[in-house]
């Protein structure tokens, strides 16, 4: 495989995972950013265990998600039933105070970030092919338990709660409990994430993980549909790569193209491209075709 | 479900191909030939990877001018080895991830590459670069950035540590400063130029007030002067970006600072943003850099001439003359070391390339010559000016021992 | 005590900024139900748009007309597209607004560091910012400028005329309806078109006199001012309840105190990450902001 294409793979495995991290608690309606500070400090995590302690991959990946997990729950033990945009100020202090922390101590590599993160296998192209197949997987495994959950009662419960909490509770469907599994969840993507940017990218610095690349998910999840898992999964590999393949010409007008695109999409389609009646109208496409056959 | 995954996978796989293939196409034009040291291309393609959209665009444009004017120059003198040089124009933004993208697309056919710029990309690309075999010309970042991919990335400048004491124990002196306090914004490399200031205040037997931490995203500087002169600082150093320096010299002028003579600036926040933000209300404060703009020297001043020709009158962006070099340097390496350009020998003449420049001697830079040793200058020349009327004034040069 | 106080002035001043942007922020809301988290951005494009006409007639009145007047054309032209699609309330999650307006903020930010003044900050004149006559008051470290005490006034007023216009009038009340309930509002009569009008060109001119208090405030402003300031407005409509005006007043303020006195008794680094742990235990405490949202 090229160089620029597994880049091209890599990052947009990461992009899914983050646009799904705000993807999770938005079923409940939340926006929780908060998925961005895991990402970081899960990132920062591992890059300090693979260089000082020489932790291996396995266990960094694993201790990194259960650390972004951790947060998430105890978080989420406050906020698990708030509403979206108090569930905004968690995530924007949580990325302040990440940020400022990373910042003022050295042994976090201060503002001029960390760099050298060892690779997983000694040859550069095993390396990626471990790390791509990695980051695959777990989008898969992301993605079918987002499936799995979207199509269960629990699932159906969260919608409910989308669209009329008070109707919802009056159900019976607890709120907290479910808000603080999303959040949990979530945050534990966003962990995940975080350890795979570090090694896929080899330098971080705070700079990487902060309001902008909240913007870059929220267009993602917006842009491709935020009703479904796979608004995202269309959607990031599409508004990531764009700019990369614009020829010269228009590429200093990409920031300008990618804004019009983001209006354009959402003024037609304000649910985003794919939305529940799409998917269906899909599964009813294909299994008609599968009866014919 | 299970079809719907299929497809979007497809999807997936279809878009991943579509960007492969315009890859593809972009690809270098070099020819194949076979053996000799004869120089095999028609033309020689150096990539630059430049910040050339986003909130520094602007910044970029003046670096890109000063290589694309040093290729226009190469070019009307007969090239490099009797070929046109083109500089191949890479735009990252500010994206760690297009930083990567755009870099892996040229480790395969590139010869050298020029920047990254921005240290956020230089940290996510140069790595890449490094591990393949490529030298990249970080030629505007500071030495720390630059130290850490050696020898597979040049540094314009030395250690912060080093180069910077002199030059501000020799401000301190000029204006005698007796209690300092300085403003630091943290970022990048800056905390750390901010310590190597105060190693020269501390040689000049100042006494150092506590530091005024800038917030980098601070609109509004009042709480900051407050703290600042609640120490009651004679003098003030500034180590943080251009339009916030500015704005607070504003400020502290309204407050009723008088000498402005005791404010001095650092060299990363000599850029047109300090000059338009602060117009004539910062005459008189003083500025250290590394190249002089009233130098008269032909080559100079025709490079002076043709970027206020270009850009409405305004002096050149200190930092457009580091990618000129870089053009200028990458010519003397391929003539020096008679590199051919031939793919087959890519990555033994990339080696030539990188080892001739990490040691380069006596180098004909646009301003001064210098001497690299272990991939960075020692003997470069530091200059403190006063600003008046929106230009620099040399007031001393100081010359590394 | 002569530092707290100079740092309550220096509070003010930022905090005066904020309640400004804030209040047009949720009058967006409000009228229009709008998130618009680039609304700052929109503004400093004014400013720009002031400084352009400023730079090339020479006159500091023309300025300010063309920042105002160009803050009710960008508004009247992009307002109708974000209530398009609230039109079908019921399916559409009103963060798709606040994405559109991430996506505008986007462009105007990157038009902005391209072309006027070759993407470098402006500066204002001393005509407009009063510069030149130092400050009003100055007291040790106290010091206050024209500026400052004209932002405050006009943003207290401002606040005070819009609840009035909102709550009191017929007018207002128009506006609120079209915002709530667009099919509503056309059935007891209200002519769509003409209030809508109406209400989009009143918070265009509310953010065309920010931009020019801004400009006298700060005396400058750079491309990305407006992203510096966006997600802190958006924080303070949050914390005051969203759509509160007096709440927005009052928080805006508060915050502007806050991160001054931050700044200048502990480390300027943390003013964000302490004052935003400060808003997430109010906000814990109150989970619907302080004042309660409006909506």
């Amino acid at each position: 495989m090229s160089l620029p294409l597994y880049y091209y793979l890599a990052i947009t495995a990461i992009y899914i995972l983050m646009s799904w991290s705000i993807y999770i608690p938005y079923r409940v309606g939340q926006l929780h950013f908060m998925t961005v500070a895991n990402m970081a400090i899960s990132s920062y995590f591992a890059a300090l265990m693979a260089i000082n302690f020489a932790w291996p991959f396995w266990l960094v990946l694993i201790v990194g998600t259960l650390l972004g997990a951790l947060i998430g729950f105890l978080v989420s033990v406050a906020i698990g039933d708030a509403p979206c945009f108090a569930v905004v100020i968690v995530g924007f202090t949580f990325i302040y105070l990440t940020k400022t922390i990373i910042e003022n101590v050295e042994a976090f590599g201060g503002p001029l970030g960390i760099f050298s993160i060892p690779k997983v296998l000694q040859t550069s192209s095993d390396n990626r092919t471990l790390l791509l197949i990695v980051a695959y997987a777990l989008v898969l495994l992301t993605g079918f338990l987002i499936s799995r959950f979207d199509h269960s009662r629990l699932g159906r419960a969260a919608s409910a709660i989308f669209i009329d909490r008070d109707l919802a509770v009056s159900f019976g469907v607890d709120v907290k409990k479910l808000g603080m599994f999303l959040q949990t969840w979530a945050s534990a993507v966003g962990g995940m994430s975080g350890v795979m940017y570090a090694f896929i990218m080899r330098s971080i610095s705070p700079n990487h993980f902060t309001f902008h690349l909240i913007g870059v998910c929220m267009t993602m999840l917006f842009v491709g549909g935020y009703t479904t898992l796979w608004g995202a999964l269309l959607a990031a590999p599409i508004l990531w790569g764009f700019p990369l393949i614009l020829p010269e010409a228009l590429q200093s007008w990409n920031i300008v193209i990618y804004g019009v695109l983001l209006i354009v999409v959402l003024v037609i389609k304000p649910e985003g491209i794919i939305t529940r009646p799409t998917v269906k109208k899909i599964e009813s496409l294909l299994s008609r075709n599968r009866k014919k056959v | 479900m299970k079809k719907i995954l299929t497809l979007l996978m497809i999807m997936l796989l279809t878009v991943s191909f579509a960007f492969a293939g315009g890859q593809q196409e972009s690809a270098g034009s070099t020819d194949a030939a076979v053996g000799g040291s004869e120089v095999v291309v028609d033309e020689w393609e150096i990539p630059f990877l430049n910040c050339l959209t986003g909130a520094i665009a602007s910044i970029g444009e003046y670096l890109q001018w000063g290589a694309e004017y040093a290729a226009e120059q190469i070019n009307a003198e007969g090239g490099i080895a009797g070929k046109p040089v083109k500089i191949v124009r890479v735009d990252t933004a500010l994206s760690p991830e297009k930083g990567t993208v755009e870099m892996s697309k040229l480790v395969d056919d590139a010869l050298v590459v020029m920047g990254p710029v921005p240290e956020p990309v230089i940290m996510a690309a140069v790595p890449i670069a490094a591990d393949e075999g490529l030298y990249s010309f970080t030629a505007t970042t500071s030495y720390e950035y630059a130290a850490e991919y050696f020898p597979w990335a040049i540094s314009w400048f030395s250690p912060t540590d080093e180069k910077l004491p002199p030059i501000v124990t020799a401000w301190a002196e000029k204006v005698e400063a007796k209690n300092v306090v300085q403003f630091v914004e943290n970022y990048g490399a800056w905390p750390g130029m901010a310590k190597a200031h105060v190693i020269g205040l501390e040689d000049a037997g100042v006494n150092v007030l506590e530091d005024v931490e800038v917030p980098s995203d601070a609109v509004s500087f009042g709480p900051l002067i407050v703290k600042a002169l609640a120490q009651d600082p004679d003098a003030i150093v500034f180590a943080c970006n251009a339009e916030k320096a500015a704005k607070i010299i504003i400020e502290l002028r309204n407050r009723g600072w008088e000498d402005m003579n005791k404010m001095l600036v650092f060299s990363s926040a000599d850029d047109a943003a300090l000059y338009t933000t602060g117009g004539e209300k910062i005459d008189g404060v003083m500025i250290y850099n590394y190249n002089d703009p009233a130098l008269d020297t032909p080559r100079w001043n025709d490079f002076r001439q043709a970027f206020k020709d270009d850009h409405d009158g305004i002096e050149p962006f200190s930092l457009s003359p580091n990618y000129y070099d870089a053009v200028y340097m990458i010519k003397r390496a391929i003539e020096d070391t008679g590199i051919t350009g031939d793919p087959k020998k890519l990555a033994e003449e990339r080696i030539k390339i990188r080892d001739y420049c990490n040691d380069i001697q006596n180098f004909e830079g646009l301003q001064y010559n210098w001497t690299n040793k272990g991939g960075y200058p020692a003997d470069k020349p530091l200059f403190l000016f006063e600003i008046q009327d929106g230009q620099k004034v040399l007031v001393e040069k100081i010359i590394p021992e | 005590m002569e530092i707290l106080i100079a740092q309550i002035f220096n509070g003010l001043s930022i905090g005066s900024i904020y309640v400004l942007l804030v209040t047009g922020f949720n009058l967006l809301l409000l009228v229009a139900m709008i998130i618009h988290f680039s609304f700052p951005v929109v503004v400093v494009f004014s400013m720009y748009i002031s400084w352009f006409v400023m730079t090339l007639t020479g006159s500091v009145a023309l300025g300010v007309a063309g920042g105002i007047a160009s803050a009710v054309v960008v508004n009247v032209i992009t307002a109708p597209m974000f209530q398009h699609i609230m039109r079908e309330r019921g399916s559409v999650d009103i963060n798709a607004t606040m994405v559109i307006s991430m996506g505008m903020g986007m462009i105007i930010t990157d038009i902005l560091s391209h072309t006027f003044n070759q993407g470098f900050p402006i500066a204002f004149p001393d005509a407009l910012t009063g510069n030149d006559q130092g400050a009003l008051i100055s007291v040790g470290l106290v010091s206050i400028s024209r500026g400052q005490v004209l932002t405050l006034i006009v943003g207290i007023i401002f606040v005070a005329f819009l609840f009035w216009l909102l709550y009191k009038t017929r007018a207002g009340r128009a506006f609120r309806a079209i915002a709530e309930d667009p099919n509503g509002a056309k059935l007891v009569g209200i002519p769509l078109l003409k209030t809508g009008f109406q209400s989009y060109a009143l918070t265009g001119i509310l953010g065309g006199v920010t931009a020019v208090l801004m400009a006298v405030l700060l005396g400058s402003a750079s491309a990305g001012l407006g992203d510096q300031l966006g997600h802190k407005v958006l924080a303070v409509s949050i914390i005051a309840g969203l759509g509160n005006l007096t709440g927005g007043l009052i928080i805006g303020l508060l915050l502007g105190i806050l991160e001054a006195i931050i700044q200048g008794y502990l480390a300027g680094s943390w003013s964000n990450a302490i004052a935003f742990i400060v808003m997430l235990v109010v906000i814990l405490a109150k989970p619907k902001g302080v004042f309660g949202s409006k909506l």
